[in-house]
């Protein structure tokens, strides 16, 4: 059985006082595309209770429900009758799997690509071609030195490593 | 007034037709775009920002103190950069002591933010210039039945984007009207196309995509308009992959605004890159004799 975990439900609160508002109306699962099609495998309101309830091993060890599955598309902030900020609180709970190296592939290759280039999607030469064909300027992205540097700062190239590639 | 342009990662080095027809349009319509060096990742806002959001304030900061504002800001061609733009802005401005934090780092590197960026989306310096592209208009859209799809990062989170209504947008749909095309309602138009979730769960992505295709198919529209770079490639390259994976072939060609914007203004379609997209517009131009 699960038990209140009062410091994760804490450590959320401080993050986003918004998730106290909640009162499991679930405006947020009926008005999300991703529910409507994954027969309950992701559920919004349900990732709210449990953050609610400090339930750190569900959300961020099982991932149950799977919060990887949010799309983003911020229907359920806009619906919200409460102002409850979810996709900043599944951030929050998403940066927490990331630190534990528990998370999609796509995230870390997106993350390597950007300690490597500084950008997301390197320049092929296919592409340099391509842009010359089409007329188009060459750009002149930031220095890979600089950025990394800002990444060690922030710990993001100490948490990357925690994730077998 | 002019702006500082922000290129991001998926347009200039993916799909480079996307930022030509852009270019063109700024610059038949007379937008200065300055072009900055020193730009990284935006970051991504479906995904930097979902594994570390100190990195995505971080970055996001030291992109938007790139831009002097001697301009009118920054400008960008894609949803995702000018959501993290945005974004950005609004939490630095909101909390003063990550603005700190985040300016702490930047100092290591001879930076500093100061939080007063403009932001914009293309899309709204065209709707903010309809008047000078209707003056312009060469080759009126008729017959093109353009199904609008917004994509969720044009409009949401409100809170901070404060450009359009989240559930009720207009300007594209206006946009496209102008240009002589007709603007088809669709029962899914507000949905999210899908694309964040391929990086999780590529079939749930698919779904997506394929449950909004058809949504277009049935509402007797011939093609798409679109303005942001995740969501032209889940349109137009996983058509061919749903045709690959289930055999369904929607056929239906995906626009980005800026390449009907340049049509309707008369610019040469061969400067455009059209014959880069996946599904070839060439039939519906025979179609609707587009000349």
């Amino acid at each position: 059985m699960s038990v209140v975990n009062f410091e994760f439900r804490n450590e959320v609160l401080k993050h986003n006082a918004s998730l106290s508002y909640c009162y499991q109306c679930s405006t947020c699962s009926g008005g999300c595309p991703v529910a409507l099609l994954t027969d309950g495998k992701y559920n919004p309101r349900k990732i709210i209770e449990e953050a609610i309830l400090g339930f750190q091993e569900k959300l961020v060890d099982e991932q149950d429900p799977n919060v990887w599955l949010c799309s983003t598309c911020q229907t359920c902030v806009e619906l919200c009758p409460q102002n409850v900020e979810l996709t900043e609180i599944f951030s929050l709970i998403k940066n927490r799997c990331f630190e534990n190296g528990n998370y999609p592939e796509g995230f870390f290759s997106q993350g390597q690509a950007i300690i490597e280039n500084g950008v997301a999607i390197p320049y092929s030469n296919a592409i340099l071609n391509r842009r010359k064909k089409l007329g188009l300027p060459d750009v002149k992205t930031a220095s890979v030195d600089e950025i990394r540097k800002l990444l060690k700062l922030t710990q993001f190239e100490n948490n990357i490593k925690k994730r077998g590639g | 007034m002019g702006y500082d342009l922000f290129l991001g990662c998926v347009i200039p080095a993916r799909l480079p037709f996307l930022e030509a027809s852009s270019r063109k349009v700024f610059e038949k319509l007379g937008i200065e775009l300055k072009d900055v060096d020193g730009f990284s990742c935006c970051p991504d806002p479906t995904g930097i920002e979902q594994i570390d959001h100190k990195t995505w304030l971080t970055l996001g900061a030291r992109n938007l103190s790139l831009s002097r504002n001697s301009n009118g800001g920054i400008v960008s061609f894609c949803s995702g950069c000018v959501e993290t733009l945005k974004g950005v802005n609004y939490f630095l401005n909101k909390d003063k002591k990550t603005k700190e934090e985040v300016n702490k780092d930047l100092k290591k590197i001879g930076g500093s933010y100061d939080g007063n960026t403009n932001v914009k989306h293309f899309a709204q310096v065209l709707y903010e210039n309809l008047d000078k592209i209707r003056e312009n208009i060469t080759h009126p859209l008729d017959g093109f039945k353009v199904a609008v799809h917004y994509g969720c990062h044009y409009l949401r989170p409100s809170e901070y984007i404060q450009w359009d209504d989240p559930f009720e947008p207009k300007t594209i749909d206006e946009i496209v009207r102008v240009l002589g095309a007709e603007s088809i309602d669709y029962e899914l138009k507000l949905e999210c196309c899908g694309n964040p979730v391929e990086k999780s769960d590529k079939e749930l992505s698919l779904l997506m995509i394929k449950n909004k295709l058809q949504s277009i198919q049935d509402s007797g529209a011939n093609c798409v308009a679109l303005v942001c770079p995740a969501c032209y490639q889940q349109f137009d390259f996983n058509q061919r992959e749903l045709s690959k994976e289930e055999g369904i072939d929607f056929d239906i060609p995906v626009f980005y605004l800026s390449e009907l914007v340049a049509l309707a203004l008369g610019i040469d379609r061969g400067d455009l890159g059209l014959n880069f997209h996946r599904i070839k517009p060439k039939s519906l131009f025979e179609i609707v004799h587009f000349a």
